[in-house]
């Protein structure tokens, strides 16, 4: 059994390394705050929609730039650039994490996920 | 209260009936548990336990019977019909609305246990190992019929009851409709989600579901197995067993996958979502639980790791459903399920389990028993004085602690070291191989859960990381799927084995150099270091294919019963390829033209694949030329028809086909999008839109001008319209200007514009601005491309200036889309390697049962 534990040291050894390594580069969530502070790294950013500022999507221009304000959970609003097209239902909203870097006050997110209210919470029955 | 009320068209007998139903089938399913415990040691329990194990089975039955009567016509009354399902569904998808919800899933996975535990049950009758696996299979069973029993103990709620009525439920039990007593006669149901709506949704939860149930068999044996105190007998029972779970619960993962690459828009069909992760992570260590079962099947030895794994992979099954169904994950997959509040109740159902598990490992009686009193003594003062973070980490590495010290000490060693070149040694480093990437996956999905844990906020990981560090443990594994089948038991002769893998490798090597050679030579976004990964895994996959296609035509002769792990091995590595070659060749070709200038960002940010496209354009993408023609409302959905044209060999644009990208808008649901796909044989051509479909278009004023704009303006002066810059280029007339003066004179000027679109095309428009005989005649032309309508009506030869007026078109803001495509080539390769690998291990379990048979025969 000797070799074999050599091969389950190697393997475990492995196993840390990888995520070792990988926690180093793992992103965290975070807010607008310490994005801005920590320009070069990427933060996952969890807010709101900002409801009363201009959402602006001229895919004559750019299919794949979108531009709105969020409020992040530390209350503090920051104008956002989308790379990507506008999502469906995006003005539904309820929850918006964006990963991407914070460059010159403005924060550059290259992918979005979006929790909209109405697939999941219950409706009130509708009775005619 | 409302007790009152007399509610016209209730069926109150149902919903007595099913719950009526939920309660024996958790009651047997209890007493089973009991008399299977004690029938171990005194077999006249047995027949009596067997029996309530099949009243617990009716019940079951019972339970999903009731179910879909009520939904079949629908009683809307009861919370779970009216929450799944409404009265204009297709009758088809009756099935998804069963388990749509966490109770009706809960459900599904109790019936597979059922049938799975009757087939058992007669399998080992009158055994020594029927009454120990089957007290396990109605231990899990009591756990999983307390999911919908819906009781209070105190303050704690237990499961969720699927026959609560509507105006029952603690969310509607205050609202207004309570107090009409005819409130039933006008309520529609909410329906199903519209993603569910396909038949993706009957097939891939029932056979993932059993999948997951299946996983409980080589569990209760390795059980069994501490109980009868016999570690060496049960894993030749186990495997036919462990391969029907590596088989269904293989096909339900890649169910899981086609499904989404059909269906969702994100472009592709495996996400490293966290949902997926956990029902991948299971399969892989059942797969390495069947090999190592192999092992001892055919040489011995492997104890401890044909229980470790036969355990851990039920344990995970446990776990992921932890995952899915807590709410936990919330934030971070696009698989979130309502948190019904089970969260405690279905840590408690892993942690029972483990618990048990490492207690049975344990054989010293006062280490043993101290485990269980110290446990348990560690589990009350969490519940009454709290800091049950810390007494679950705390309770968790003792656990821990405790399977390594049982591992070293009660485990017999092997006398005699394996030769390296054995058939079992590598088989055995195959199965830790997949073990740790099992375990690396489980961590990276288990963030948000060492979050909670640890009070930390890393995010999850992204799909491209999770390829890059999978990919090198891909390559060891394939390699080890090539050399395993040549490799012999025991002992083998080195260079005999070399030579028998000689002409594969030379055959991967060939064609993986040559089909990898694009990557190196076409100007690629992909780093060094994702080529040579990439070529790799390309010419390991192939060696794999074609070692084991050799081994099954020279070796087996080609002998199709007995090629199962042959066949199975080559469908993995063909879906290796074709993961493969559809990640790392996949093309948008929906290039975003814009010349917008991304420089200052970094490269991160070079998203550009959207494209838009104006209805009536046609434009390149890719190897087509593509044209918008309009959308199409059926019912509730919009298609967005897109026309595949390619240029002839004389340049004239030939069509190809129609590609109908689809949103759904769907009132209660929100707008959801769904992909058009082109399939050939060597190609995908996949694409999604994005288009506002709450704008609507109204036809009635299309066509029509807007009033018009006035300008006055010189040569050179530029005009702007919504869709174009117009410049007032120059002024041709037939006459000079002493003889304007001339009052009788026919004049007749033009004006040249040049209108300038946002493609830079040039259209030219040429009002004519005529005086006769003193009376002046406006003249209008419109460039019906830009529809734009011009009129020249007035000149001022003292200022030098003309007066035009402009109209635009109504419906000018023409219907466009925006569409990404994707080219997925050779993606077949995947399908094909998913359905002989499901081929495959049906094959070696045909084999397996066989076998058994002639033995016992």
């Amino acid at each position: 059994m000797k070799k074999l534990y050599i091969v389950a040291i190697v393997v475990v050894g492995v196993a840390i390394a990888v995520i070792m390594m990988s926690l180093k580069n793992t992103t965290t969530y975070s807010d607008f705050t310490e994005s801005a502070a920590n320009s070069e790294r990427e933060f996952h950013i969890v807010g709101k929609l900002d409801k009363t500022q201009a959402r602006v999507y001229e895919p004559q221009i750019n299919p794949d730039e979108f531009s709105f304000f969020l409020i992040d959970n530390k209350g503090t609003t920051k104008q956002v650039v989308l790379h990507k097209s506008k999502p469906q239902d995006f003005d539904k909203s309820e929850q918006i994490v964006l990963i991407g870097k914070m460059q010159s006050d403005v924060f550059h997110a290259n992918d979005i996920l979006l929790k909209c209210p109405s697939k999941y919470n219950d409706p009130i029955p509708k009775i005619e | 209260m409302t007790s009152s009320i007399e509610y016209v068209g209730e069926h109150i007998w149902a919903g007595k009936l099913g719950y009526g139903f939920v309660v024996l089938s958790f009651v047997a399913a209890l007493l089973s548990f009991v008399c299977f415990c004690f029938s171990t040691k005194r077999s006249e329990y047995l027949s009596f336990a067997r029996i309530i194990f099949k009243l617990h089975a009716l019940a079951v039955v019972g339970i999903a019977v009731t179910l879909f009567f009520m939904l079949l016509n629908h009683f809307f009354e009861y919370q779970y019909i009216w929450q799944h399902s409404n009265k204009s569904m297709d009758m088809k998808f009756i099935l998804s609305c069963f388990w749509e919800g966490q109770e009706g899933s809960f459900l599904l996975w109790t019936f597979w246990n059922v049938v799975l535990g009757l087939i058992l049950n007669r399998v080992l009758k009158n055994t020594e190992w029927e009454a120990p696996t089957m007290a396990v299979f109605a231990l899990v069973q009591i756990f999983l019929a307390s999911m919908i029993l819906g009781i209070y103990i105190g303050d704690y709620k237990i499961g969720t009851n699927p026959f609560l009525l509507l105006r029952e439920h603690e969310q509607y039990r205050n609202m207004p409709f309570i107090q009409n007593p005819n409130y039933l006669l006008k309520l529609d149901g909410r329906g199903l989600n519209p993603l569910l709506m396909n038949y993706w949704m009957t097939i891939h939860p029932p056979t993932l579901f059993l999948g997951f149930a299946s996983t409980l068999v080589p569990f209760a044996f390795a059980i069994a197995a501490f109980w009868n105190k016999k570690f060496n007998e049960w894993q030749k029972l186990a495997l036919p067993w462990a391969y029907f779970s590596v088989c269904v619960l293989g096909i339900g993962i890649l169910m899981g996958g086609a499904w989404a690459y059909e269906a969702l828009s994100f472009g592709g069909f495996w996400a490293w979502d966290p949902v997926e992760n956990s029902s991948l992570v299971p399969w892989l260590v059942i797969v390495a639980a069947a090999h190592t079962m192999i092992i001892n099947k055919n040489k011995g030895g492997s104890l401890f790791t044909t229980h470790f794994l036969s355990i851990a992979a039920f344990l995970l099954v446990l776990y992921s459903t932890f995952l899915t169904r807590s709410g936990i994950l919330g934030n971070s997959s696009v698989h979130a399920f309502t948190d019904l509040g089970m969260t405690g109740q279905l840590v408690m159902y892993v942690l029972t389990f483990v618990f048990i598990s490492v207690a049975l490992l344990i054989h010293d009686e006062l280490i043993k028993y101290s485990y269980i009193i110290g446990s348990l003594l560690i589990w009350f003062f969490s519940l009454f004085y709290g800091h049950q973070k810390l007494a679950l980490e705390i309770w968790c590495v003792i656990s821990a602690g405790m399977t390594f010290w049982a591992y070293i000490k009660y485990f017999p060693k092997e006398k005699d070291e394996e030769a390296l070149y054995s058939r079992e040694f590598w088989m055995f480093v195959g199965s830790l191989i997949l073990l740790l990437i099992a375990m690396v996956i489980t961590y990276f999905t288990s963030l948000p859960v060492i979050n909670k844990l640890f009070d930390l906020k890393y995010a999850q990981l992204k799909v491209q990381e999770y390829n890059d560090f999978i990919l090198p443990f891909a390559v060891v594994l394939v390699i080890l799927i090539a050399c395993g089948q040549f490799l012999k038991y025991k002992k083998n002769n080195a260079s005999a084995f070399f030579k028998s893998l000689m002409i594969s490798f030379g055959l991967a090597l060939v064609f993986g150099l040559t089909a990898s050679i694009p990557l190196y030579l076409n100007e690629s976004k992909l780093e060094t270091y994702n080529k040579i990964g990439y070529t790799s895994i390309l010419i390991t996959s192939l060696f794999a294919v074609f070692a084991n296609l050799d081994y099954m035509l020279r070796v087996l002769k080609g002998h199709i019963r007995k090629s199962g792990s042959s066949i199975a091995h080559i469908g993995f590595a063909l879906i290796m390829i074709g993961v493969l070659i559809s990640t790392s060749k996949k093309i948008t070709i929906s290039k975003n033209t814009t010349k917008q200038n991304l420089s200052e960002l970094s490269k991160e940010f070079d998203n550009q694949k959207s494209m838009l496209l104006t209805q009536g354009d046609t434009v390149p993408m890719g190897p087509y030329m593509v044209t918008y023609t309009g959308r199409e409302k059926v019912g509730i959905d919009y298609y967005f028809k897109v026309d595949y044209l390619t240029p002839d060999k004389n340049g004239k644009l030939e069509y190809q086909f129609t590609l109908k990208p689809k949103i759904q808008d769907n009132p209660i649901m929100g707008t959801a999008a769904e992909p058009g796909t082109k399939h050939f044989l060597d190609k995908d051509i996949y694409t999604v839109a994005y288009a506002d479909v709450k704008t609507q278009i109204d036809s009635a004023s299309l066509g029509k001008f807007k009033p018009p704009t006035n300008f006055v303006g010189h040569v050179k002066d530029t005009i702007f319209a919504g869709n174009a810059i117009i410049v007032i280029d120059s002024l041709r007339t037939n006459v000079n200007e002493t003889e304007y003066k001339k009052s009788d004179s026919l004049l007749e000027v033009t004006v040249i514009l040049k209108a300038y679109d946002s493609k830079e095309h040039v259209y030219t428009a040429r009002p004519k601005y005529i005086i006769k005989n003193n009376t002046q005649i406006p003249g209008e032309y419109i460039i019906e491309e830009l529809g734009l309508k011009f009129v020249f009506w007035k000149i001022n030869p003292e200022e030098g200036t003309i007066e035009i007026t402009m109209s635009e078109r109504v419906g000018n803001s023409k219907d466009f889309i925006v569409m990404e495509a994707h080219l997925f080539p050779f993606i077949n390769v995947l399908w094909l390697g998913c359905i002989i690998m499901a081929l495959g291990t049906a094959i070696a379990i045909l084999e397996r049962i066989h076998q058994i048979r002639r033995r016992h025969a």
